[in-house]
């Protein structure tokens, strides 16, 4: 069941060139949770400020649940908002903050403070709901500003990049703490992120947005590894991007070598992305769709990986490798031999 | 070093102008008045005892407070609309606005007097307007009275309410807003129980602000009283001038300096909690 569609939702904020959000239409099943991806000023935050009743459209409408709310005041929506400054009221206690909704949508007092109990142990927070927001963590204020939302058990959970105001390590955790809960709550969520690995990590859906549009609505997968345009190859993920002339029959010819593609155009110029992980080294006697003989000339070590870059006769390309193999003990100016699939190329019109 | 040179100039003319007069009029007030109504030196309370013992003294002090606490609390009723609104106005109309709320600054306090008596006199706007649509059969007392006293002090003061609010308002989250609205709260409601209580500093910094200059103003209760409203100012001036009792009216003068400095400390201690 579609708990939230939009079709052809507009907003032009008055003396800007272009449209913020332009005609912008998806659909979300129950209980799913939708990443909008993006560069700062793509129109993701105004979507979902739409979604929430914070910012009227110019056109379209939104459905929730099959009901159209475009016409209604952000109190009459029955959505829980965690705003990216969490927005918490600093003069109440974390208890009394995620009473509030209950108490507006006129919750009987004796309702109230079980459900508030629960919202609160359900961030785990059960110890700190006397606490003023002041006198909390980042975390924690975090987690109050969920549990607030989810307590009047929204029929939309909006987030708008709940984690940009954590630091690294905390986000990480505070991230898969928000999907298994999301998860076990089966809210409806949407989710404003610039994040790509957020969004990969989080999200059964993204929809990756530039310029006010949807480039891209897929799942993660399919968005990391089959980018439908240019802007979603470069946005997501790294990639190396080399020109290339088609030559028909899956045929490129980039640079002096000549690479085959599963999907390419028939002829003309285009341009060629390949993911950093998708290059694999080819021992002796090893083949590959596409085989090249490559020098490295830079190397980084993050731990993890090795990341080479690499000298080849298509062109400049990435190279990451599992950290402690042979290959990526390779230094620069040292000579290897790498392989990828006709697949993993991803090409595009120029 | 530099820095304390520089503040020099400032220094010399508080020492000047405030420290100095009112080292005078502590001196003066601790003279002896004599029978005769001349001044005689001494060191002495006596003065103090009679100002303080004097039945017309606390009625004095009750006029004026009430006076400065209601014209401070309408003047700051008042302004908070007003600061709501330069704090929801688009950014680019802010100051405009703004400077329209204080520009009642810019006229002389006796220019707005003279304004107000022509709109609250007997044969004022407001009276001539009610006896040409026949509401009222004789005018209404508007004016040479505490009511106008009132609605000319209220006046004097709302820009200041208005400073400060605007300051105060400006720190406020308007996300929180938001938020309460997602959480299903009107508007009404909204300005019941997160607007109002986070406002709650600000309104009273600037209804203490409103109260202290409300205490010592003269020339509102003297020009719009028509010599019929007494407060602790005007008594001090007519000490001084008419009656010509220094120490009298220095003592006076020292009861209130000391009442307001009190306000001031309160304000400010009330000023660091909420900080």
């Amino acid at each position: 069941m579609t708990a939230l569609r939009l079709e052809g939702l507009t907003r032009h904020f008055p003396g800007t060139p272009r449209a913020a959000v332009d005609a912008i239409a998806l659909d979300l099943p129950q209980g799913a949770l939708l990443a909008l991806l993006g560069p700062s000023g793509c129109g993701k935050t105004t979507t979902l400020r739409m979604i929430a009743g914070l910012e009227a459209p110019d056109a379209g409408r939104i459905l929730v649940g099959g009901r159209d709310v475009t016409a209604l005041p952000p109190h009459r929506r029955n959505m829980g908002v965690v705003f990216q400054s969490y927005a918490l009221f600093p003069h109440l206690s974390a208890a009394r903050n995620v009473a509030f909704g209950l108490e507006m949508r006129g919750v009987p007092r004796a309702e109230r403070a079980p459900r508030v109990a629960d919202a609160l142990a359900l961030v785990g927070l059960t110890e700190l709901a006397h606490r003023k927001p002041g006198q909390l963590s980042g975390g924690q204020q975090q987690r109050v500003a969920l549990a607030r939302a989810l307590a009047p058990q929204p029929d939309l959970l909006l987030l708008d990049e709940p984690l940009s105001a954590l630091d690294a390590k905390l986000r990480e955790e505070v991230r898969d703490e928000i999907r298994a809960l999301q998860q076990r709550v089966g809210a409806t969520t949407v989710f404003v992120t610039h994040d790509q690995t957020e969004a990969l990590a989080m999200a059964d859906l993204v929809a990756v947005m530039n310029e006010g549009r949807i480039e891209q609505l897929d799942t993660p997968e399919a968005v990391f590894e089959r980018p439908a345009s240019r802007f979603v190859a470069t946005f997501v993920g790294r990639a190396a991007r080399l020109p290339a002339r088609a030559k028909g029959g899956g045929w490129l010819l980039a640079g002096a070598a000549t690479l085959r593609a599963a999907e390419a155009p028939e002829s003309g110029a285009c341009e060629i992305f390949l993911r950093p992980h998708h290059l694999r080294p080819l021992r002796e006697g090893a083949t590959a769709e596409n085989a090249l003989d490559a020098r490295v000339l830079r190397r980084a070590y993050t731990g993890e990986t090795v990341t080479l870059e690499l000298e080849t006769a298509a062109g400049r390309l990435l190279c990451d490798l599992p950290g402690g193999t042979p290959e990526a003990a390779a230094q620069p100016g040292h000579s290897l031999r790498i392989g990828f699939a006709a697949a993993a190329l991803r090409v595009f019109a120029a | 070093m530099t820095a304390w040179l520089l503040l020099l100039p400032a220094c010399a003319i508080l020492a000047a102008g405030f420290l100095y007069p009112v080292w005078l009029l502590a001196r003066i007030s601790l003279n002896r008045t004599t029978d005769l109504g001349a001044m005689e030196e001494a060191l002495t309370l006596e003065t103090f005892a009679k100002v303080a013992g004097d039945d017309f003294t606390w009625e004095l002090a009750q006029n004026t407070a009430v006076l400065a606490a209601s014209s401070a609390f309408l003047a700051t009723a008042l302004a908070l609309p007003v600061a709501l609104l330069i704090r929801a106005a688009n950014p680019r109309w802010r100051g405009l606005l703004s400077l329209m709320a204080v520009a009642p600054l810019l006229i002389s306090g006796t220019a707005r007097v003279v304004g107000w008596m022509a709109i609250l006199g007997d044969r004022g706007l407001i009276n001539a307007a009610l006896a040409g649509l026949g509401l009222t059969a004789d005018p209404i007392r508007l004016i040479n009275n505490w009511t106008g006293v009132r609605i000319g002090l209220t006046e004097s003061l709302m820009p200041y309410a208005c400073l400060v609010l605007i300051a105060g308002l400006g720190r406020l989250d308007a996300r929180l807003e938001e938020a309460a609205a997602t959480l299903g709260a009107t508007r009404a409601r909204t300005f019941l129980r997160i607007t109002l209580p986070l406002a709650m500093p600000a309104l009273l910094a600037a209804f203490l602000l409103c109260f202290v200059l409300g205490v010592s103003a003269f020339v509102t209760p003297r020009l719009m009283g028509g010599g019929r409203v007494f407060v602790v100012a005007t008594e001090i001036f007519d000490l001084a001038l008419e009656t010509v009792d220094w120490p009298a009216a220095a003592a006076m003068a020292m009861l209130l300096l000391g009442a307001l400095f009190a306000a001031m400390i309160l304000r400010a201690l009330l000023g660091r909690r909420t900080a």
